[in-house]
């Protein structure tokens, strides 16, 4: 008796088990990986599901919005586990990565040639041997914040910035200028030093690949030995530059604490929201006197994954995102530049706030597109911070980066 | 002389034993595919190279131990793992055992000082990382501001900021969670000992310190040596603590196994290195582990 009951429960207990991986069949789902902003409200993503799902019925939109720290590294291991969404917001950086795992479908045969005339030149820059990878999604340029209450004129070069910074430099109450030693998901802020000196990280092969890789060399060097200098001769950082990463260096500015940060366009937004009478103003990013102005452009790409099953809800579901209010919408929400020509007409963007971010679109230079970028980023941040807290000089951190950057990637 | 080999009685599993093993059967089949398969899984893709999915595509040998083996970087996080593990499991220990001590002495309040000093191992690890994190900020956190104030440090350093205070910011951290584990086994050890060793000793005109030694200690070792073999484990394995603080850095200086190891896969996608780094914690865990339980069971015959 005992016996046929207990098979009777393991029975059900295995039906049970069955049954589960079965449950929400019929209507199509589509799985949307959102990376999160910084932003003044973060309702966007629900907003634009509800109202795709009210226009089009039979198909939902499963949204799951996950911190820029960790977008990368949850990616990869949904993607390791058979469990890739249909589409992911991702650094354009990282597609590189992601397609040589073969897990990224090109956009220029999903969506119609009309659809991709929409974005501006600068935007589309998930191209991977003449295909392309990512509709664009977020574009930003860096610039200099500085408060306008402590600083008249802003810098145009270091030589500038480190007078103003000296000027400004008030410690403990206000630091001249945020630098941040503390690894975050891009390498900020050499990479503004290193393109305003006219540097760059790798050498650029008669085919147009990436070579060795060349901080190393006198551009590079010296602009690693600026925000050295920055921060331990002249001592206008903060005096922690080992424990701040660009958010909490945002959170010092907030906090009044900093009279110059070097961020992007999305800030502004913030210092309105959770500063409201913190005077501040945007200028183009500072450079070394005689070397070109140049800053960082940053896109982020929406990528359809190869595995997803519902490649024509996908479709309809971005054609319903982008068009230009949402993106307007979009790009206010989160202090984005605007990818499409239409929406960059809009009167929104014609302000005073917007226009140092524009007008250096046209020279600004976007991170290496490669397929081991997160580990030469990685070498690249111990190399900075190594140098910031003295335990190398510039050069021997840099030489050091090379070397193990370029036996990474296998370049001789 | 011939031995006559006795044919063992035909077993016959009996109805009833045959029941136990199908009522076994849900429970060995998920070990069986939550422990098992895992754990051989990343055994063998240690020997073997991967495409950045982790899917294998060739035999590679020792390969990716050698090439562990040969990166200093390893070694130094190798070593210091150890020295993370000595150090928090030796201060909980001792500690826990003073805290245990305390605890058990009457006094007003005894059941609330009891319950509170469970938190720290009640909270989520994830959350009193983050909350750590805060607390050590050196521009906006408690401690700093706490320090400075009361004029006890005037000029504290910026704990996160730089490798030596960021590696004790951390060994902290695991140390303040630990703690109370260790403070209540104790504890409940303690109060499994019979007053009448106590008062054994004091008849002999034992001191306290002599009590401690001769009457406490030998009773609780058992509690101690698994509570200090359990803590090796988990302290090893500490993921949350310096994962969160600092992330391992600045400059990796507070990286153990377990965070190279996870960089190495999710960051990096050297699926082959990781597992070579996820064998070589198993293995030394459990060679630890062996010693340790012979070591142990020697001494209590």
């Amino acid at each position: 008796m005992h016996r046929k009951l207990a098979l009777a429960a393991i029975a059900m207990l295995c039906t049970g088990i069955l049954a589960l991986p079965a449950q929400g069949g019929g209507a199509v789902s589509i799985k949307a990986v959102w990376m999160e902003y910084d932003a003044r409200f973060n309702t966007f993503w629900q907003q634009l599901k509800q109202d795709f799902e009210k226009t089009s019925p039979g198909i939902t939109v499963d949204t799951v919005v996950v911190p820029w720290s960790e977008g990368h590294d949850r990616l990869v291991t949904w993607i390791a586990g058979n469990q890739a969404p249909d589409i992911a917001i991702v650094g354009t950086r990282w597609i590189l990565e992601f397609n040589k795992m073969g897990v990224v479908e090109p956009v220029d045969t999903l969506f119609p040639k009309a659809f991709l005339a929409k974005f501006i030149g600068p935007a589309l820059e998930a191209r991977i041997s003449g295909r392309l990878y990512g509709v664009p999604v977020a574009l930003s340029a860096r610039s200099l914040y500085y408060r306008t209450d402590l600083i008249k004129t802003p810098p145009q070069t270091w030589q500038d910035l480190l007078t103003v910074a000296q000027q400004a430099n008030k410690p403990p109450d206000v630091y001249g200028i945020g630098v941040s030693g503390k690894k975050f998901a891009e390498l900020t802020e050499y990479v503004y030093y290193l393109y305003g000196n006219g540097g760059d990280f790798f050498v650029i092969n008669a085919d147009g690949g990436y070579g060795k890789c060349r901080v190393n060399d006198a551009a590079g060097v010296e602009a690693l030995q600026f925000m050295v200098d920055l921060a331990n001769k002249y001592k206008v950082t903060e005096p922690n530059v080992g424990e701040n990463d660009r958010g909490t260096l945002q959170d010092l500015f907030l906090a009044g604490k900093l009279a110059m940060i070097e961020t992007g366009p999305w800030f502004g937004g913030m210092v309105q929201e959770r500063a409201k009478n913190l005077q501040f103003a945007v200028a183009p990013m500072p450079h070394n006197q005689g070397k070109k102005q140049q800053t960082l452009l940053v896109t982020d790409s929406i990528i359809v994954f190869k595995s997803s099953k519902h490649k024509d809800a996908v479709v309809k579901f971005l054609q319903f995102a982008y068009d230009d209010p949402r993106r307007l919408e979009f790009d206010k929400d989160f202090g984005m530049l605007p990818t499409e020509t239409s929406v960059s007409q809009n009167s929104f963007f014609q302000t005073a706030f917007y226009k140092p971010f524009i007008q250096q679109l046209p020279t600004a230079k976007p991170w290496p597109l490669m397929a081991e970028w997160s580990k030469v980023e990685d070498v690249m941040w111990n190399a900075v911070t190594a140098a910031l807290l003295r335990a190398k000089a510039p050069q021997q951190a840099l030489t050091d980066a090379c070397r193990e950057i370029d036996q990474a990637r296998g370049v001789k | 002389m011939r031995r006559v080999a006795v044919a063992a009685p035909a077993r016959v599993i009996g109805a009833q034993e045959r029941l136990a093993y199908l009522l076994l059967a849900p429970a060995l089949l998920l070990i069986a595919a939550l422990i098992f398969y895992p754990v051989s899984s990343t055994i063998a893709t240690a020997f073997f190279a991967t495409d950045k999915l982790g899917r294998l595509t060739s035999f590679a040998g020792w390969a990716n131990f050698g090439a562990l083996g040969a990166d200093p970087a390893f070694w130094q996080i190798f070593r210091r793992t150890f020295l993370w593990t000595a150090i928090a499991v030796t201060v909980k220990t001792i500690a826990g055992m003073a805290f245990a001590l305390l605890l058990n002495l009457p006094f007003h309040g005894r059941r609330v000082v009891r319950m509170l000093t469970v938190i720290p191992w009640a909270l989520p690890f994830p959350i009193s990382a983050m909350i750590w994190q805060w607390t050590y900020n050196s521009e906006f956190g408690l401690l700093n501001h706490f320090l400075s104030q009361t004029g006890l440090w005037p000029h504290p350093p910026a704990w996160l900021a730089q490798p030596t205070t960021a590696f004790a910011a951390n060994l902290a951290v695991d140390i303040w969670i630990g703690l109370p584990f260790f403070a209540l086994v104790f504890l409940a050890g303690l109060q499994a000992i019979s007053p009448e060793f106590y008062e054994a000793a004091e008849i002999d005109g034992a001191g306290p310190l002599s009590t401690f030694v001769s009457v406490t200690l030998p009773v609780l070792r058992p509690v101690i040596v698994m509570a200090s073999l359990l803590s090796v484990i988990w302290t090893f394995n500490d993921f949350s603590v310096p994962y969160i603080i600092t992330k391992g850095g600045p400059i990796n200086t507070t990286d153990i196994l377990v965070t190279h190891l996870y960089k190495t896969a999710f960051q990096f996608l050297d699926f082959g290195p990781a597992s070579a780094i996820a064998v070589i914690t198993f293995a030394t865990l459990l060679v630890f582990s062996l010693l340790y339980a012979r070591l142990y069971f020697r001494e209590v015959e």
